[in-house]
């Protein structure tokens, strides 16, 4: 058996690490240990320098296994990964500690701190000796895409792939393309008509020659991975089996349905309207009430189902610009009405936005601020001689009096959620939800678009409350991440899947029943399982099933995590 | 000094060691009395583990995965739901305490939730005290 020679990295990562645990001292303990060959500690391990340390050593000490510890594996393992192959060391020969998300950021002791740092990069390098080289699969990738939604955020991520001269599928539940976009009148700040934005990519899509488009339509089932997906689907009543390499899931985002908020009086009082519905009003240009009336005063009431603890925790982030976009509308088209916006912070952070902020508020608008914690504006029927339909009632907060404020029409902007078959999609594609059903991206600042699935983006309000610009910023984003890797035709995936050591096994097939992915089949001739590596995505659930230990998990070996149980508990530095 | 446990943690790649960063990077604190080994999925994990775990020293084991209907690979949790009552059991007859060995379900999003439960269970296990398998098992060898 080679010898083992293990090279032991530990990060400061500024002051992020270093300052609650010992990282100088940590390295000195694990430089102990018999098998490791160099135990140092620097500022920054992911940087260049911090990568040539490493790429130097495996040079120079003939390292034949790298621990780091640092950040998350789910950060920078790739990072070091590639620094090894750079190194001619097989990447799998590398293993992390993760002694900042689940040691220095978390704990406020630093002797414990240290402890627990010490026993992890213990654990690392039990584990890493038991390493073995593993060969990555490069597959390569199908030229066609899969755009699941067909709103702004579908339409611009299909054109942009379809431009470059890729085939894209493009799906859509409704029998109309545009989504929400195309129930909204004029878009902030510059106040353009939604038309104007989607008409023209609705007909080049329904016209380019790379698209096909599938209206009616839904998915059964998708099937494969990165490069060589294929999905069942079902349009306009009929089924077929498509065939593509990536997919961007578009799906969008369900408006909030107020009738749940009781205060506000949404279904019983006629004239209290959603945004949704207001947009509607302004796009057939005509603002009255249910009986014909031109409405005298018009209360504008934000957050309705956003940032409040009853409803939804989170800001839907588009409502503070509606309402301002309605004031401006509504002053423009009722010049001598009264206009209120009833709001609880005024968040108008997009590039124009704040300018059209102070240009609205110059427009004699009446500005009113309520604190959601006290309570929502409640919303009544005024009496006859009160000369207006309804009354809000509510706590001014700036002047701290409670007010009741006329309106003959109340708009509610209600807030974005994640849609009802939120669900069903996350699990046909395999991407993750946050608590609130939006679906989660691989990483929320290096990887916004992409997902823990390979070959699976995210765009639109599916990943969160988003508006028509930052839409079609993610959705163009997520097309070029598609479109390099139908550049590069080939991609490499992950090869830790399972293997069955067909001397040991026994043929009872526990292993063919507990597979989620019906990756392994018995072979009679042999009275063996057989896994299909292609479809295998690495679970292990099959190696912790099998009753005579003839799977084994590549790079998830019992042996490998055996042995990173004995370093974590290791007290001694003799032992690992 | 006081009984500070050692906890063995299996976390899951997807949902729990996700929601274990999250705490991190919320800069939420708990008790460092949790070890966590990342596996790709919770029905990775092998009742030897388990075993392991205890017999190397550990006083308590927290097994974590994505919640029911979330899995990553669809079904691996419900697997390791079935071992765990089963090894529960078995640990039992041999004399663990049952609250020494968690399953609780941590979702990507749930950093507050790995951190109260890291708390939890740090507080159960030091109020049961140093798990005596470890001597148990070496008197008996």
């Amino acid at each position: 058996m080679e010898e083992k020679r293990i090279g032991v990295y530990v990060c400061w990562c500024g002051t992020n690490i270093s300052k609650m645990v010992d990282v100088v001292g940590v390295a000195e303990e694990v430089g102990k240990l018999p098998n490791v060959v160099v135990s140092k500690n620097y500022k920054y391990m992911c940087s260049d320098p911090g990568q040539d340390l490493i790429i130097k050593d495996i040079k120079e000490h003939k390292l034949n296994r790298v621990v780091v510890s640092a950040c998350s594996p789910r950060i920078h393992e790739l990072t070091f990964r590639k620094a090894l192959t750079n190194a001619g060391l097989n990447p799998y020969m590398f293993e992390m500690a993760n002694i900042r998300e689940q040691v220095s950021w978390v704990h406020t002791d630093r002797e414990e701190a240290t402890k627990k740092a010490k026993s992890l990069v213990l654990g690392a390098v039990a584990r890493v000796a038991y390493h073995e080289a593993l060969d990555k699969r490069t597959v390569e990738i199908n030229p066609a895409s899969l755009v699941i939604g067909g709103g702004i955020s579908g339409l611009s991520a299909a054109l942009e792939i379809a431009d470059s001269d890729k085939k894209v599928y493009l799906l859509e539940k409704e029998a109309q393309l545009g989504g929400h976009t195309a129930n909204i009148d004029l878009c902030f700040p510059h106040m353009i008509p939604a038309r104007q934005i989607l008409g023209p990519k609705i007909k080049r899509v329904e016209n380019h020659p790379n698209i096909e488009v599938f209206k009616d339509a839904a998915i059964e089932e998708v099937f494969g991975y990165i490069g060589n997906f294929n999905a069942d689907i079902m349009a306009n009543g009929k089924s077929r089996n498509i065939e593509f390499g990536n997919i961007i899931v578009a799906t969008g985002l369900k408006p909030f349905d107020p009738s749940s908020v009781d205060l506000h009086g949404y279904g019983k009082l006629p004239n209290v309207v959603t945004s949704v519905e207001f947009e509607r009003m302004l796009q057939s240009g005509k603002i009255e009430t249910k009986d014909g009336r031109e409405p005298k005063n018009i209360a504008i009431i934000h957050c309705v189902g956003s940032r409040n603890n009853d409803y939804h925790e989170y800001c839907s982030r588009t409502c503070c610009m509606l309402g301002l976009k309605y004031a401006n509308q509504l002053r423009t088209a009722l010049p001598d009405s009264n206009i209120y916006e009833i709001y609880a912070d005024m968040r108008s952070f997009g590039k124009g936005c704040e300018e059209m902020y102070a240009e609205t508020a110059r427009r004699k608008i009446m500005f009113l601020n309520f604190d959601q914690r006290e309570g929502i504006p409640q919303i009544t029927k005024a009496h006859p001689e009160d000369c207006c339909e309804m009354l809000i009632e509510m706590k001014e907060r700036l002047s701290n009096t409670n007010i009741e404020v006329p309106a003959d029409m109340v708009v509610l902007l209600v807030g974005m959620e994640a849609r009802e078959d939120a669900r069903d999609v996350a699990h046909q594609v395999g991407v993750s939800k946050c608590g609130n059903d939006f679906f989660i991206e691989r990483h929320p600042k290096l990887d916004p678009v992409a997902t823990t699935t390979d070959g699976v983006y995210i765009v639109g309000s599916c990943q969160g409350p988003k508006d028509i610009t930052d839409s079609i910023a993610q959705a163009r984003a997520a097309a070029a991440r598609v479109l390099a890797t139908i550049t590069q035709g080939t991609v490499e995936v992950e090869v830790t899947t399972a293997v069955v050591n067909e001397d040991i096994c026994c043929g009872c097939q526990t292993c063919v029943n507990v597979c989620p992915y019906t990756a392994i089949s018995y072979d009679e001739e042999k009275s063996v399982s057989v896994v299909n590596e292609i479809l295998c995505k690495g679970c292990g659930t099959c190696v912790s099933a099998c009753p005579t230990g003839a799977i084994r998990a590549r790079h998830f070996t019992d042996q490998q995590i055996l042995s990173q149980i004995k370093g974590l508990m290791t007290t001694e530095m003799t032992e690992v | 000094m006081e009984f500070q446990p050692t906890i063995i943690s299996f976390l899951c790649n997807w949902c729990s060691y996700t929601g274990a960063d999250l705490a991190g990077t919320s800069r939420m604190k708990y008790a460092p009395n949790v070890r966590v080994i990342r596996v790709m999925c919770s029905g990775r994990v092998d009742p030897t583990f388990v075993l392991s775990a205890f017999q190397e020293g550990a006083d308590g084991v927290l097994i974590c995965g994505c919640h029911p209907g979330d899995c990553h690979y669809h079904e691996g949790n419900y697997k390791c739901l079935r071992r765990y009552h089963l090894l529960q059991k078995y640990l039992q007859q041999m004399g663990v305490h049952k609250d020494r060995l968690r399953l609780a379900w941590i979702s990507a999003s749930e950093g507050k939730q790995f951190a109260d439960l890291a708390d939890e269970m740090t507080a159960t296990v030091t109020a049961l005290g140093p798990c005596k398998i470890k001597e148990v098992m070496e008197t008996l060898a």
